[in-house]
């Protein structure tokens, strides 16, 4: 799992490859807390989490975007997610995940 | 070992009302489309090959209660209304030559998994023996009370069976007539408990119901997926959807499917069966769950395969 950030001019954007599981979460969590972090001192309202490059995440993930959401709500920063792949989109809806947060672009899980 | 599920809602008994059945009785037929059978065997042949399960069945809608056939007396998970059935059976099966030695193994003391205890018709057996297994030291208290004069007429005091409270204690393998007993704590409104069994023959049986998973102590989870390593049937708490689980859900003591899924990955267990099913939830719903717990474990497999099953009461598992 591979994790960066890119500052826009209202957003910081968080690009995650690979796969959010077991092994990857924690990691996952620091860099989702660095962006939060980031943002804040910037005056960003938003952090979106492109997931175009990411091939999956587990309940895991899934979690770490919850806690995340969290600390960006305390903070008055808007989290959303962006572009998921079939598989994601997928696991998104399976999870109701689909419910909690804005998802911007990408594929639809299918009904 | 035989794992029978007696009882598999959660939280609270549910039943089918009139219109359920007239639906599923009316769908039934619009998918016969005319066809004629010739015999009753033959009509549920056709419901169990041509309707889907939601449609020709039901999950149904008894609390907690899982037997596990496997040692030299019955080992029954938790008293919930499925326990009623179970009673009944067991009589059946003492006239036939079994053992009358009941080993219970409580989660917890919750009103859903001792609710049938007081309608546990052996407990009236004198030749009977009931041992009740409980992490809680209060269990006793929680068994008598739910028969005192305001709750319900028999006094506990009134059953004639030899019963006896047994404290089992996390970290430490209890030998229990034949199988080999170990438990865990887990986080649960008055903490609840995970067995693991393991019989004569090695085969193992996970009992992890009522069992939140919070997102912010994942950490914690490697005990979990330690109890839980290469068990051949993991019986999982998959009450909510994770979004639920984590959100207006959270702190009410349960976990989800997708959970269930990723512990039983991690820990390389055989098959799952997804346990105590929300009381809202309709057959065609709990189907629903159970399709999208298939596909999710397809999704995110990292290894070999982990068989999904979706329990419900009346199933029977062979291991």
């Amino acid at each position: 799992m591979e994790c960066t950030l890119e500052a826009q001019e209202n957003a910081i954007i968080v690009h995650v490859d690979g796969r959010v599981d077991e092994s990857t979460w924690e990691a996952f969590s620091a860099c989702l807390s660095q962006a939060i972090a980031q943002a804040g001192k910037a005056g960003l309202p938003t952090v979106i989490i492109d997931l175009s490059e990411l091939e999956y995440m587990s309940s895991r993930g899934l979690r770490v975007l919850t806690v995340a959401k969290r600390e960006s709500d305390s903070c008055g920063i808007a989290t959303e997610l962006a572009s998921p792949n079939e598989v994601m989109a997928e696991i998104l809806a399976i999870s109701r995940y689909d419910k909690l947060f804005t998802i911007t672009g990408g594929a639809s899980a299918k009904p | 070992m035989i794992v029978r599920f007696w009882g598999t809602r959660g939280s609270l008994p549910v039943a089918p009302n009139a219109a359920t059945i007239r639906r599923k009785v009316a769908r039934a037929l619009l998918s016969a489309d005319g066809r004629r059978f010739e015999s009753a065997d033959d009509a549920e042949r056709f419901v169990a090959e041509g309707l889907s399960f939601a449609a020709g069945s039901t999950y149904g809608g008894a609390t907690s209660c899982v037997e596990l056939d496997g040692g030299s007396s019955y080992f029954i998970c938790d008293m919930g209304s499925g326990l009623r059935q179970f009673g009944m059976d067991s009589m059946r099966r003492n006239s036939a030559g079994h053992s009358k030695t009941y080993n219970f193994f409580q989660s917890h003391l919750h009103w859903d998994h001792i609710m049938g205890f007081p309608f546990f018709a052996p407990a009236f057996d004198p030749e009977a023996t009931i041992r009740i297994h409980s992490g809680h030291a209060d269990a006793e208290q929680a068994l008598r009370r739910q028969q005192e004069e305001i709750s319900f007429p028999v006094p506990f005091d009134w059953l004639r069976a030899e019963i006896e409270f047994v404290h089992l204690n996390p970290g430490r393998t209890h030998e229990v007539d034949g199988l080999k007993v170990e438990t865990i704590l887990q986080h649960h409104s008055h903490d609840s408990y995970g067995y693991r069994f393991t019989d004569a023959d090695g085969r193992t049986v996970i009992y992890s119901t009522d069992s939140e998973h919070k997102p912010d102590n994942m950490a914690s989870e490697a005990a979990f997926i330690d109890f839980f390593r290469d068990t051949d049937l993991v019986v999982c708490d998959t009450m909510y959807s994770l979004a639920d689980s984590v959100s207006m859900k959270e702190d009410w003591g349960h976990s989800s499917n997708l959970v269930a899924v990723d512990l039983c990955h991690q820990a390389s267990a055989k098959c799952l069966a997804l346990f105590h099913h929300e009381p809202s939830y309709e057959d065609e719903d709990i189907q629903k769950m159970h399709e999208e717990s298939i596909r999710y474990e397809e999704l995110t497999r990292n290894g070999t395969s982990l068989e999904v099953i979706c329990a419900y009461d009346g199933l029977e598992v062979r291991l």
